[in-house]
């Protein structure tokens, strides 16, 4: 029998196949979001609390899938996995989705519930598709001469983490901003976001932005309460990522990237500057340097899986083979246990395989690992984590106002 | 306000911030200990004490634990509570007269600012320079030293940042990398340091130094000019080693200052004519600095500057909620209380005792204890407030001055001169601190410049105490 991450690898490459009565039922998509409206997936929690986000039709993927999710007895099963059916559950589609702001902005709009964190995106789309230059696999289309970036109001913001958290659907905040052409990579843009979230919620919030043309803009991304970093490089070959990831490479630069990555992780907690690499877009050999030349920096790499969707430029692309990939998600894990890295901060991610899960591939345990994920998880361990987190933050942070106002007389 | 991100090892820096509490206690038990053991012999109860409430402010304003002027409150409170003078005898020190100087000089300098007056004159002043990168470097540096000559140093970087930062933007100038854009802000930042102690205005240090030997003499042997006499080589010879440092450190990586020149003229256009007020103000400050030059030991420092203050609100140059903004009131607490401290080690006979027992061997050495006292003065003031140094150091010294048996005089110089001479850290000055907050410069950029430059100033100024000062008739030995 497959383990579970095994499985959340297999499905991710194949989907799943629902009853077509329960997916009329809608409540099990769970990830509608402003930037991919298109997606439809359904986030299933395997056996050891592996969540994993599973195309589903009309995905062409999830068509032919043999794995199948069923209800028997009021409970959901997966078929396809071996001779007997594995128990499962759904992480239903919150129903703060069918709310609206007081703004009149659907909820789902402004913010995505995955994992157990809420995804926002404050910018109504990125901004390589302004600049006319998406990357390959997004289903973003370059936008019109000329068009601008515009942002959600704040006030949309706070009324949407609020509804998630009410409703228990989610833990964390994570900004995804895409790309600001401007020397900060967004970061002035998003600070009143930031400020508004943890000012009004005792949250943990990650950033996922593009890096700023020079690093006093990461301290100051710190020091304004971002718990976690990601700069995604996606594609560790150079060619290759300047190929798929035109904007990347143009507009910002590839060494850019890992120079910022290197200098956030002496800045942040180890384990909360991560950068994902796209499994299947390059060949495994090159995913592994990448993994190699990150974990070097102190950077978690994050390897998420590649599917092609329809409605981007890589919509043929052939799907990767679990097989091949494998090994990958064993180099993945060992390379971070050498350069400890924690790796309790990156977990409950449906898209990608974290470090402590690569442990399946690996053939490790992990157990004090486990343990120390399991306490995190629990609600004591995720306040003991929330007040490290903020004291750290008054430990390292100095404003540069103090020693003026030290020397000022 | 910018940020830093302190990356050393987690306890460590617990360390440092469980640290505070520890210092708090360490001064504390230090009051504790000098104050309650056995009177060391030639030493009089009262300044037993006395030398216990020093004791416990120096080790706050070395060890940052309250701020300067709080520590400075707690000593007035302090002195009266340990009965070493009468709270009547404390409490009427804080009226002295350097405070009062003080307090006008900064509400000149704050006509100065809010009226607009200062900054155009920097424009203009760099526009005329600005036509290569060498020539605007040298008129910053020299912009900046001349006008603390007329307001405090801080004020001066403060109040110049904005158009460097301005100007080095426009440039393109890359921070931390670009040559030109350190040398700017450090030609900012040594330009005022250096202007700062040629005269009496270019901070509190020498009227605090000046008020605390009044205090202990009752004497004032300085003029206005008399003091920038006795400045002049030391400030001479470092606006040039500061600008070759500057130099050979930083060379000048970059062609043209073309856009730099075009937003200076388009700043200075958008300034259009001299405005009436500004000129009002220019008309006193002018007559002020006369008046002191050529009357201030008649008519009193204080009672000019006061004098002028009372003519800019007569003639309605300034309201009182401008001087609010730009007055730094802690400055004239940390003064208050700096003067009384000194006052009390003084008629304790504390500061004599102190000197005694620690200088007695050198006595007959008078320029080595000037050489060391200047040495310790500069050091000091790399890392704490240079007014705490001369609050710390003025005592002491004038202890030493009367068991060594030169001219106590000699010792507010001695003192006040080098305490103004921070080069290489952002805590040592103002003006430190603001270049750096510029993110131009790295640590090191300041430091390994700066600590040379300040070692040529303390051999230029024993030099200067050496060799110039007895061609004014005032020696040492």
């Amino acid at each position: 029998m497959l383990s579970p991450v095994h499985l959340k690898l297999e499905l991710a490459v194949r989907g799943i196949r629902v009853d077509p009565a329960l997916a009329a039922q809608g409540v099990l998509a769970r990830a509608p979001n402003a930037r991919d409206p298109h997606s439809r997936e359904v986030e299933i929690v395997l056996p050891d609390n592996v969540v994993a986000a599973c195309a589903m039709q009309p995905e062409v993927a999830a068509v032919t899938s043999p794995f199948a999710l069923e209800v028997k007895n009021d409970q959901f099963w997966l078929t396809g996995a071996g001779e007997e059916a594995i128990k499962v559950s759904i992480l239903p589609q919150p129903r703060y989705y069918g709310r609206e702001t007081s703004l009149g902005t659907p909820m789902w709009q402004v913010g995505a519930v995955t994992g157990n964190y809420i995804s926002i995106d404050p910018a109504a789309t990125c901004g390589f598709a302004i600049q006319g230059v998406t990357c390959a696999f997004c289903t973003l289309k370059p936008q019109p001469a000329g068009a601008a970036q515009t942002l959600r109001p704040v006030q949309e913001v706070v009324e949407t983490v609020r509804a998630a958290f009410d409703e228990g659907v989610a833990e964390f905040v994570y900004f995804n901003t895409g790309y600001f052409d401007a020397e900060d990579g967004g970061f002035s843009a998003l600070r009143p976001y930031i400020e508004a979230v943890k000012n009004k919620f005792d949250t943990l919030v990650a950033v996922q932005a593009h890096p700023p043309a020079d690093n006093q803009w990461i301290d100051r991304t710190y020091a304004a309460g971002v718990d976690a970093l990601c700069y995604n490089v996606e594609v560790y070959d150079a060619d290759l990522l300047a190929h798929y990831c035109k904007g990347r490479t143009d507009l910002v630069g590839r060494n850019r990237y890992f120079e910022a990555l290197a200098y956030a992780a002496k800045i942040f907690p180890s384990g909360t500057v991560w950068s994902d690499l796209i499994v299947g877009l390059e060949p495994p050999a090159s995913t592994t340097e990448g993994i190699d030349a990150l974990t070097a920096a102190g950077v978690l790499p994050v390897l998420s899986l590649f599917r092609p969707l329809q409605e981007s430029a890589l919509g043929d692309y052939p799907a990767l083979k679990p097989d091949e990939v494998a090994p990958i998600y064993a180099h993945l894990y060992r390379a971070v246990r050498d350069a400890k890295i924690n790796v309790q901060w990156m977990r409950d991610l449906g898209y990608a395989v974290t470090p402590i899960e690569a442990r399946y591939f690996a053939g490790e345990d992990a157990k004090f690992d486990v343990a120390v994920s399991s306490f995190y998880k629990s609600k004591i361990g995720s306040r003991a984590v929330r007040g490290l987190s903020k004291l750290r933050r008054r430990l390292r942070v100095k404003e540069v106002r103090e020693s003026f106002d030290s020397s000022k007389l | 306000m910018d940020v830093i991100i302190d990356t050393r090892p987690l306890w460590m820096v617990l360390l440092s911030h469980t640290g505070r509490p520890i210092r708090f206690a360490v001064g504390i038990l230090a009051f504790y200990l000098v104050a309650t053991m056995e009177t060391p012999e030639g030493l009089t109860l009262e300044g037993q004490r006395a030398l216990a409430v020093f004791v416990l402010c120096i080790s706050y304003w070395m060890l940052n634990v309250l701020p300067l002027m709080i520590t400075s409150l707690m000593a007035i409170a302090l002195i009266p509570l340990t009965g070493v003078l009468t709270s009547a005898e404390t409490y009427a020190l804080f009226g002295n007269s350097a405070v009062f100087f003080i307090l006008g000089a900064f509400i000149l300098a704050a006509c100065l600012m809010k009226s607009g007056l200062s900054t155009r004159l920097s424009l203009v002043i760099l526009r005329r320079f600005g036509d290569t990168p060498r020539r605007l470097l040298l008129g910053t540096f020299l912009l900046n030293a001349s006008m603390a000559f007329f307001m405090s140093e801080h004020a001066v970087a403060a109040m110049n940042f904005p158009i460097i930062a301005e100007i080095v933007a426009v440039l393109g100038l890359r921070p931390h990398r670009s040559n030109f854009g350190k040398a700017l802000f450090l030609a900012m930042a040594w330009g005022s340091t250096i202007g700062g102690v040629a005269t009496l205005l270019g901070g509190g240090r020498a009227p605090l130094a000046l008020a605390i030997l009044e205090q202990a003499t009752g004497d004032q042997p300085y003029t206005f000019l008399s003091w920038s006499l006795y400045t002049l080589p030391v400030v001479a010879v470092m606006l040039g080693a500061g600008y070759l440092v500057i130099l050979r450190w930083f060379p000048i990586d970059i062609e043209s200052v073309r856009e730099a020149e075009t937003v200076l003229a388009e700043k200075v256009d958008a300034l259009g004519r001299l405005r009436g007020d500004e000129k009002g103000i220019a008309i006193v400050m002018i007559s002020t600095v006369t008046t002191w030059v050529f009357f201030g030991h008649s008519l009193g420092l204080a009672n000019v500057a006061i004098g002028a203050i009372v003519v800019l609100f007569a003639v309605r140059l300034v309201e009182w909620r401008d001087v609010e903004e730009y007055v730094n009131w802690g400055i004239i607490l940390m003064y208050g209380g700096a003067i009384c401290l000194g006052a009390a080690l003084d008629k304790s006979g504390a500061a004599l005792w102190v000197a005694e027992s620690s200088l007695g061997p050198w006595a007959d050495s008078p320029r080595l204890i000037i050489a060391a006292m200047s040495g310790v003065a500069w050091l000091l003031t790399e890392a704490m407030s240079n007014s705490a140094v001369v609050a710390l150091m003025m005592p002491v010294g004038l202890g030493i001055g009367q068991d060594v048996g030169f001219p106590v005089a000699i010792i507010a110089p001695v003192v006040a001169i080098p305490a103004g001479l921070a080069f290489a850290f952002p805590i040592g000055t103002p003006s430190n601190a603001i270049a750096y907050s510029s993110g131009y410069l790295r640590l090191r950029d300041l430091f390994v410049p700066g600590m040379l430059l300040g070692l040529i100033a303390w051999i230029v100024f024993n030099l200067t105490v050496n060799f110039y000062w007895p061609l004014l008739g005032f020696s040492p030995v």
